[in-house]
């Protein structure tokens, strides 16, 4: 038995649940037998790899779907070696160059190298080119994009990329210039609720529209979201009620919480305990910038005005420092206690007003 | 173990101790495998029934750089060093701590009295007595000091190196372990034997085979061995260095010392005030030797010596004895000019100087320190303990003595900067970050872990933690980190000493390590088994450890394997419970947590002073007394830094 | 002399020539050739728009000696087609190969391999005439392309390569900026910038390839393409590839090229920069959130609202002053957003600077 999340996940681009006119575009795009690089682009759950997977599907037939995972060495001209993960058919290869870390160069260089290089090993199949599918692109270090560029141009013949990412700030121009570019946007809250609820009528359940609503609020129109929500709904609770409480990640609560602890009390010893409760994020996986926005959303609920603004200031500073920067307490820790100073002078001059 | 002190001690002392063999029991084969050419194979051990004789060879081996030093200059009657000639023959002479060697004292009687031996580890920086006290006391109580010296040969260093390690490396583990089993045995049959007086003794170590610096399980086994049969005390001797190869550490891990039951006595470097007790005496009783022949170091000269030495006896009675020999007028010369500079002040004694007039030379004498170490001083380096509380603990000059000392400072800062005025500081803090011998990365993950408690205003914290983000900000860029590192400490150090605009006298508060690195292993950790277990949902790392890992958490779906359940039990659920238990803090302590209140005493307010000591007394209760450890961090850190350099180079 | 340039272009544009006018029906059978290799120019003379260069090239083509070049310029406007075509012309198809070394971003390009490859062959010394006997320069070309992103190591490596091989080897180094090369490199070459092309020259070309490939279009589709690319040529033709791709036997229009490009330019990206600004000037923080969450969820990458936020607020009707503190703030975000910095958070933060300075305003 495996997720709702796999098990209904579309797999032909016929049977893409939205976007269906993007989906019409990109079948004439493989009827042609040959397509440009892609650039697939949108936020997270919005079904970029699902479309992916269907264009694939579409171009190659049902080998596509036979995926092996497979365990890469490559060595580097400066003879050190970086293990990969791949995932791959006979068809493609899917790669996420970001796992190198700052290898990802040589990865970009060496692996599509070799896989544009090799043949196609059935040559009874349609297409003369391979796919090489990159994630997390924008995750590339710079230095890799720039790898990646004639790359691109020098094996056109026999290799096709198809990029993803969640957003193309981080995308170098000469990268972008030579894809063409598909947007994915999330799905509408309508769209997000007929899937939930078509999903629900497969396995036999009855989804309540409220629940579907709210749930899709919680997700924040994140499908893979949604769908693990309405999952959890189930072991939760059935028959569902329309008012159910819907299942939030232990992370987010205890996000919610450590938001609540610098908002009721403003001292060092306070922000010592934030620390902490920081770290414990950290070791269960949250990366940091993910903990930055959660407690940044949760802060701008606890505040008002004027002050909204100052922190929303103050986010996008931090956050960017996070990002350059190498240890991420540090920022985190800044924030939070730029937080609670701000915080605390709103309060006092509160205090002061309601006096006089 | 300081290495080069193992080096010569080996040299000088190996040769001509290991003659005389006084176990024929022994099994030749073990040793002929070694192929040295020895006389004698049983060279790693000799009883030694003669206490003064060894003491002296000890020492000779120990110092036997300044020996070198001093054999051009020192001749007839001068020829020994006055380290060995005034080497102390009584508890009273000791330049130790009473309490230490009370300490030391009360387990050597316990475990001589009774037939079962224990293991006693003596910690602390070289140049503490830790020898002298176990030969002094062993000595009263009258034990037989039985020590291990390594049997490294020079023909041997000369002749093949390869052979050299494969042989003599494991012969040496071989014959440490024969050692110590050898001398227990023996212990029992002298005592059927002989008289009353020899039949206790003590197994002294203070010469590791180099092995156990690479392999210390393999001296743990040898341990555990001798636990299960041991019949007399084991000393071991391990000093303290600050330049990262901390021995103690690795050779006695916590847990092995736990597990053994070795007691742990750490010494403190010899405090001044003793120190220059013990300068004055033999400085007395050689002018008075040599009648008039050489010249005698007056007060301020014995001063400087004692705070040159940063608390190593034994350097400062060479360089004593260097400086008082009549032919060393270059040296003389130099003293003077450094005691004119000191100016009318510096002659004054110590004691006498009201600490007014101490705290204004503050400044000078941290030039004078690095002069001194041109002439046998040493290298003052700074625990990690000391030196993060001189940042932490924010000394500045009081409002009187600013007023007193310059009016000429220039004019104050404008008005609406006049929150930013401060005291003048009276620590270096590039300096402090430079002597504590880490990086200022690690410095300042130290100062971040610790810097909280010190602070009692929010303002003052974000001002602080603001320091700190642009110091990690500034070393970013791998391509000039090497040389934004130095700025980096410095906007931390001197960022967190600013924004301390309160003050407060907090006085003892524990420090503890950084708990940033051990978070940032285990999050990479997670990360990658997260990566590697869920492979198959073919997801983006944010997405699986975000929204994936939590779901699975809270579904019950069958066809996980044992593995991916228990992470995620243990990563997709969070307990949310106040405070997360996870993360224990780790009490970095130091060889001496009196230490850095020894120090603040010269520099605090008098009435602080009792403070201090209630604190002092309640730290050494309850710290177990250890040592600062840092490399086991920098290791980590090298990993990363290695990464980056082959980055670099293709 | 004149001869030999003659044969020489005859000879590299005419199977060119030839391939682009049998047009699609060859093109299904023969190998899926990205048209922006397919109609890459073949000979000098076809390079639009950047007449200095092509001018300096004419007259090495015609025997003078070639100084070592640095081309730059952005992205798409002809520097690698250039010196190819150059090359190519220079040497004629035989030669070409063992005369001229390309290295790009994508190959090794370390020290070691500026040390090694690069001296190696820039050591070989070559005559000055062709196997078929005609004349050709006595000299070797080694293009690095992306120069730029050579380490500044491997760059000073280079620089006594180039004095010393000066005889036989000419470099051409090709970047996009120019301030990442070294100073003593730039000063061992001769400069050349490439201008962003003119609209009615890339009109011309992307109408020409249209002709060839046989689309239907609309001069509106065009234009907007054109607008689109900002003298990116190699952009346009990208995209007119994809739109004719994506719209099989229907006419380009304005409209798929702006979808292509992702580019707001269209009524509804409009609204929504509309809507953003309406609640910039008029909302609440809480309805700016929800306005920025949902721009964020569309896809649309940041830089891309960013710039359409520009030019909105450049028409607005605001203060100098408000108007110059907002588009400050928006090059820190720019900055922030190269950086790597969260989109949601950049946004936010640009949008309440908006609001704050129209809030003054009123």
């Amino acid at each position: 038995m495996s997720l709702w999340v796999d098990k209904y996940r579309p797999n032909s681009l016929a049977k893409l649940d939205y976007h269906k006119e993007q989906a019409t575009q990109l079948k004439n795009l493989v009827q042609c037998g040959d397509f440009p690089h892609l650039l697939v682009y949108g936020p997270s759950g919005a079904g970029k790899k699902t479309r992916i997977m269907c264009l694939l599907r579409e171009l190659y037939g049902a080998g596509v779907e036979k995926l092996r995972i497979e365990h890469q060495t490559i060595v580097a001209p400066s003879k050190k070696k970086i293990e990969i993960n791949t995932i791959a058919s006979n068809y493609h290869l899917e790669v996420n160059p970001s796992d190198a870390g700052n290898q990802d160069r040589v990865v970009i260089q060496e692996l599509i190298k070799t896989v544009a290089q090799s043949q196609q090993i059935q040559s009874s199949t349609q297409r003369e080119f391979k796919v090489v599918l990159l994630t997390e692109v924008d995750r590339l270090t710079k230095d890799a994009q720039h790898a990646l560029r004639r790359t691109m141009e020098k094996y056109m013949a026999t290799c096709r990329l198809i990029l993803c990412c969640n957003s193309t700030s981080k995308v170098i121009g000469p990268i972008r210039s030579r894809c063409l570019a598909i947007r994915v946007p999330l799905p509408s809250t309508e769209e997000v609720c007929s899937v939930l609820s078509t999903v629900c009528k497969k396995e036999g359940l009855l989804l309540p529209p409220e629940l579907a609503k709210q749930i899709c609020e919680k997700s924040g129109r994140n499908l893979r979201k949604a769908l693990l929500m309405c999952e959890a709904c189930r072991v939760q609770q059935y028959p569902f009620s329309a008012d159910q409480d819907v299942p939030e990640t232990d992370w987010e609560v205890y996000l919610r919480e450590t938001a609540n602890a610098i908002v009721s009390q403003q001292s060092p010893q306070r922000l010592l305990e934030v620390r902490a409760r920081l770290y414990e994020l950290l070791t269960h996986c949250i990366p940091p910038e993910i903990i930055m926005k959660g407690l940044v959303t949760e802060l701008l609920n606890n505040c008002d005005g004027h002050l909204k603004t100052e922190v929303a200031h103050m986010a996008a500073y931090y956050e960017h420092r996070l990002q350059l920067g190498n240890k991420a307490i540090y920022h985190l820790e800044a924030f939070t206690a730029k937080f609670m100073a701000i915080y605390k002078k709103f309060m006092e001059d509160g205090l002061d007003a309601m006096m006089f | 173990m300081n290495k080069l002190s193992l080096g010569d001690k080996t040299a000088s002392s190996g040769l001509n101790r290991w003659v005389d063999p006084s176990f024929t029991d022994l099994p030749v084969e073990n040793f002929s495998v070694s192929g040295r050419k020895k006389p004698c194979p049983f060279s790693g051990f000799k009883p030694e029934p003669k206490r003064p004789r060894k003491r002296k060879g000890e020492t000779t081996g120990s110092d036997s750089h300044s020996h070198f030093l001093l054999k051009d200059s020192v001749q007839d009657e001068c020829d020994e060093p006055w380290v060995d000639k005034h080497a102390p023959r009584s508890q009273a002479e000791l330049a130790v701590h009473k309490k230490k060697i009370e300490e030391v004292e009360n387990w050597m009687r316990v475990h001589t009295n009774t037939s079962k031996g224990g293991i006693l580890l003596l910690t602390g920086p070289s140049g503490s007595g830790k020898t002298a006290t176990v030969q002094v006391l062993s000595q009263e109580l009258g034990l037989r000091v039985q020590e291990w010296t390594n049997p490294t040969g020079l023909e041997l260093y000369s002749c093949s190196h390869q052979e050299w390690a494969v042989n003599g490396y494991s012969s040496q583990s071989t014959q440490f372990q024969e050692f110590l089993l050898r001398a227990n045995k023996y212990n029992c049959l002298q005592m059927s034997g002989d008289g009353r007086a020899s039949d206790r003794k003590l197994i002294l170590v203070e010469d590791f085979p180099n092995l156990f610096f690479r392999q210390p399980s393999s001296l743990h086994n040898i341990l555990r061995h001798f636990v299960k049969t041991r019949r007399c005390p084991l000393v071991f001797i391990v000093s303290d260095s600050l330049s990262g190869d901390s021995s103690s550490r690795s050779l006695f891990p916590r847990d092995v010392q736990e597990e053994l039951d070795i007691t742990n006595i750490s010494f403190n470097p010899v405090a001044p005030t003793t120190m220059i007790k013990v300068l004055t005496r033999i400085s007395a009783l050689e002018a008075a030797k040599s009648c008039g022949r050489m010249c005698v170091p007056d007060q301020a000269l014995l001063e400087s010596l004692g705070s040159g030495s940063s608390g190593d006896i034994r350097s400062a009675i060479n360089s004593l004895q260097f400086s008082s020999h009549p032919d060393s007028s270059l040296e003389k010369g130099l003293w003077r000019m450094k005691k004119d500079r000191g100016g009318g002040t510096q002659t004054s004694q110590g004691k006498t100087l009201s600490r007014k007039t101490q705290k204004k030379k503050k400044s000078k004498q941290m030039k004078e320190q690095e002069e001194e170490q041109a002439i046998g001083g040493k290298d003052a380096s700074l625990f990690l303990f000391r030196a993060l509380g001189k940042i932490l603990h924010c000394k500045r000059q009081s409002h009187e003595e600013a007023e007193g000392a310059d009016g000429a400072s220039g004019p104050g800062l404008p008005p609406h900067l006049s929150e930013h005025h401060r005291q003048a500081l009276l620590v270096d803090p590039e300096l402090v970050v430079e002597r504590s011998h880490m990086s200022g990365e690690f410095f300042n993950l130290y100062l971040h872990q610790n810097y909280m408690d010190f602070f009692s205003e929010v303002e003052d914290v974000v001002r602080a933690s603001e320091y700190l983000s642009d110091a990690d900000l500034l070393t970013a860029d791998w391509t000039s980190r090497s040389v934004m590192w130095d700025y980096g400490s410095s906007v931390a150090t001197r960022g967190l000493l600013h924004s301390n605009s309160q003050q407060v006298t907090v006085g003892f508060r524990p420090l503890h390590k950084p708990n940033w690195l051990q978070v940032n292993k285990k999050h990479r950790e997670n990360c990658q088994a997260a990566a590697s277990l869920f492979r198959s949902f073919c997801l983006t790392p944010i997405s699986l450890q975000t929204e994936l890992l939590p779901y699975l958490a809270k579904l019950t779906n069958p066809m996980r394997n044992q593995a991916q359940i228990a992470f995620i039990q243990d990563v997709g659920q969070l307990s949310l419970r106040r405070f997360p238990g996870r993360l224990k803090l780790e009490a970095l302590t130091d060889k001496d947590p009196g230490q850095l209140l020894l120090d603040s005493e010269e520099e605090q307010e008098k009435k602080k002073k009792e403070e201090e000591e209630e604190g002092q007394g309640a730290s050494e209760d309850g710290l177990l007394p250890s040592q600062p450890q840092p490399t086991a961090n920098q290791v980590l850190l090298e990993d990363d830094d290695l990464n980056i350099e082959e980055y670099d180079s293709d | 002399m004149q001869a030999f340039l003659k044969g020489a272009t005859a000879q590299s544009t005419k199977p060119q020539k030839d391939k682009a006018t049998a047009g699609p029906s060859t093109e299904k059978k023969a190998k899926a050739v990205p048209w922006v290799e397919k109609y890459r120019p073949k000979c000098v003379d076809e390079v639009a728009f950047q007449e200095e260069v092509v001018a300096v090239l004419k007259k090495s083509l015609e025997g003078a000696d070639l100084p070592n070049l640095l081309f730059y310029g952005p992205p798409g406007t002809g520097k690698t087609s250039t010196i190819l075509a150059a090359a190519r012309e220079l040497f004629g198809p035989e030669l070409y190969r063992q005369r001229v070394l390309e290295l790009n971003a994508s190959d090794e390009r370390g020290i070691q391999v500026v040390r090694e490859k690069v001296k190696n062959f820039a050591q070989l010394t070559v005559a000055g005439t062709r196997p078929d006997g005609k004349p050709c320069p006595p000299f070797k070309i080694i293009i690095l392309d992306e120069a730029d992103s050579m380490t500044a190591p491997a760059q000073a490596a280079l620089r006594r390569t180039m004095e010393k091989e000066s005889r036989t080897t000419r470099f051409c180094l090709i970047c996009n900026y120019i301030s990442r090369i070294i100073e003593p490199l730039t000063s061992r070459c001769s400069k050349f910038r490439f201008k962003p092309l003119a609209n009615q020259i890339q009109e011309e070309r992307l109408l020409d390839i249209c002709e060839k490939e046989n689309l239907k279009y609309t001069k509106e589709g065009i234009t907007a393409l054109v607008r689109v690319s900002e003298g990116d040529l190699r952009k346009a033709i990208t995209f007119l590839q994809s739109a004719a791709r994506l719209n099989v036997d229907k006419e380009i229009t304005e409209h798929a090229i702006i979808e292509i490009a992702g580019v707001r330019l269209g009524r509804i990206m409009m609204d929504m920069i509309d809507n953003l600004l309406n609640i910039c000037f008029r909302g609440t923080f809480e309805k700016l959130e929800v306005a920025v969450k949902n721009v964020v969820d569309e896809g649309y990458a940041a830089t891309q609202i960013l710039s359409q936020l520009h030019e909105a607020i450049i028409e607005q009707d605001l203060s100098d002053k408000q108007k110059s503190a907002i588009t400050e703030k928006m090059a820190v975000v720019d900055k922030c957003l190269t950086d790597g910095a969260d989109e949601y958070l950049q946004m936010l933060s640009l949008c309440s600077v908006i609001m704050q300075q129209a809030s003054q305003n009123n």
